[in-house]
């Protein structure tokens, strides 16, 4: 089958993936009171521990927002390739009664986390409203490619991981392992770069936004040679496209861009080549 | 609407124990790994060797044959689940093959969200299957229970509901296995009845079954399956007596011995 059948075949079952997104959805959160609200709830959460940990405790300020920028778009991405990896193995029981696209599994647990993604970058959207004077930039609209990046990027590799977790079942093990390594090696919890950023920072805000927003980036951990090999992890253009707007109140820099758009792409199309030439086998493997 | 069909060309089907064909480089380095850690023995079997099927519009085919030997890869393979080894499967028409007993219901969503979920998993819409819950549910005599979690149900109402759904849809081909059936003896009778109307409803049919009766009653072609070949085509008393006397109209005594168990 040509990859132009397989996609339209695709498109074909989209009410199967409607459906199962619906479903994962509905039974994350069946049974809370808060239900959806909790996808609101958890990065307010979430910010108000990093700011105690951090301007408490370890008396830094401004970095718990520069955190939450990026935790925000890993967790998506570490709770997609780890729902991908398993999401063949576990759909065993319905793949052995009827026929279906093999992508279904893994574009559902992908766009179940995007919606996810969507409802978390809004509620962090609104505490940056709440809790810093704060007004909306068009850098913000960076965010939608940002988005589509992440997923394309996501969906490919988890593909990858899916297929070949079929194949080795110890996989899902190590994808947690190295899932958490790639998570320190991407400056999620540190920024890599310094000063120079403040430069390039778009229009001048007012002052007391600026001390807020003071860069972390004079105490990034990471010593100045070294930063060039940690950019060269995809990851990193992924998020600094979302940490771009959100903290630093600019746009992704043309390079950040590039990156990420040219990784996604190749990711994507290269994981779906790669799962598509063995999604019709892959069920002798089950 | 152009006619629903069912053809199947020279279709082969080979299984190798745990590991896909070697088709590729990249492929071959993943077997190497897969041999190393299953000490490297591949055991294969021949499970269809050459079949050569056409169905069209009205056929209700029946298919005979001892354990193994290849009854139920052949529905696999027209449902697409296994895709052949060598040959050409091909089919047009809504097609819902009723394989094995039990449900994959989603423990935590209650029967009606099951309901649509599983229609729309068999290709139906959202509406035609809504329009059908009710019905559905009465059916099952689950009606105090549409929105319980599925999780709560018993053994036999998870099995009625399944079966309910299974076969609540409209299918243009329906391939069903004997095994796929029932056991609650007190409602056993209501849903052979229901069964039979389904398949009325179906445009195409192939049963695999070792009810011999089944097969007379229901289906008006039949095939002989031994060794994943077909020994035996034609009228189903025919086919369903040769089958019972061990004889095959094809290759005569081959087949004899193991079908005199």
């Amino acid at each position: 089958m040509s990859y132009w059948v397989r996609l339209g075949e695709l498109w074909a079952f989209r009410e199967v993936v409607k459906n199962f997104v619906a479903r994962d959805l509905k039974v994350r959160y069946r049974r809370s009171s808060l239900g959806f609200l909790w996808s609101l709830l958890n990065p307010m959460l979430q910010l108000a521990v990093l700011s105690t940990v951090f301007s408490v405790l370890l008396r830094i300020e401004g970095l718990a927002l520069y955190i939450l920028a990026g935790l925000v778009p890993w967790s998506f991405f570490a709770t997609s390739i780890e729902g991908c990896s398993t999401s063949l193995v576990n759909a065993e029981s319905v793949l052995r009664r009827q026929y279906f696209p093999k992508l279904v599994f893994p574009l559902s647990l992908v766009l179940q986390n995007l919606i996810t993604l969507g409802l978390s970058l809004a509620a962090l959207l609104l505490l940056l409203g709440w809790f810093i004077d704060f007004r909306p930039t068009w850098a913000m609209l960076a965010i939608i490619p940002a988005c589509i990046c992440v997923s394309a990027f996501a969906l490919g590799l988890g593909a990858v991981l899916a297929l070949v977790t079929v194949y080795f079942r110890d996989m899902r093990h190590l994808i947690g392992v190295c899932v958490s390594a790639w998570f320190y090696l991407t400056p999620v919890l540190y920024p890599l770069e310094t000063r120079a950023l403040r430069a390039e920072r778009s229009a001048p805000h007012h002052v007391a936004a600026d001390v807020a927003r003071e860069p972390p980036g004079r105490m990034s951990p990471v010593p100045e040679q070294l930063r060039w090999y940690f950019k060269l992890n995809p990851m990193y253009s992924m998020v600094a496209m979302f940490q771009r707007p959100i903290y630093y109140e600019m746009w992704p820099t043309r390079a950040e861009t590039c990156a990420a758009v040219a990784t996604s792409g190749v990711v994507l199309a290269a994981g779906l080549f790669v799962f598509w030439r063995h999604e019709d086998t892959l069920i002798f493997a089950l | 609407m152009p006619g629903s069909f069912v053809t199947l060309e020279q279709v082969r089907l080979r299984f190798r124990h745990h590991t896909a064909r070697t088709r590729s480089l990249k492929e071959s380095v993943l077997n190497l790994l897969l041999q190393r850690r299953y000490g490297g023995g591949i055991s294969e079997i021949l499970a269809l060797d050459g079949i050569d099927l056409h169905l069209a519009e009205g056929d209700r085919l029946g298919v005979v044959g001892d354990n193994g030997a290849g009854k139920s890869s052949l529905l696999r393979v027209i449902a697409r689940i296994y895709p052949p080894t060598s040959g050409r499967v091909a089919s047009r028409g809504l097609l819902v093959p009723l394989l094995e007993i039990g449900a994959w219901f989603n423990m935590e969503l209650s029967g009606v969200e099951n309901i649509l979920l599983t229609g729309a998993v068999m290709g139906f819409s959202r509406r035609e299957m809504l329009s059908r819950v009710d019905a559905v549910l009465d059916f099952a005599e689950l009606g105090a229970f549409r929105d319980t979690p599925v999780k709560y149900y018993s053994t036999g109402m998870t099995q009625r509901l399944a079966f309910t759904v299974a076969t609540a849809v409209e299918p243009q081909i329906l391939l069903l296995d004997e095994v796929f059936s029932v056991g609650d003896i007190r409602w056993i009778e209501r849903a052979r009845e229901r069964m039979r109307a389904l398949i009325d409803r179906s445009r195409i049919l192939v049963l695999v079954s070792h009810q011999l009766h089944q097969i007379e009653q229901y289906c008006t072609r039949a095939v002989w399956l031994h060794a994943g070949r077909i020994v035996g085509a034609g009228a189903p008393g025919e086919i369903v007596e040769a089958y019972r006397k061990g004889l095959s109209p094809v290759s005569g005594a081959e087949p004899a011995s193991v079908a005199a168990i």
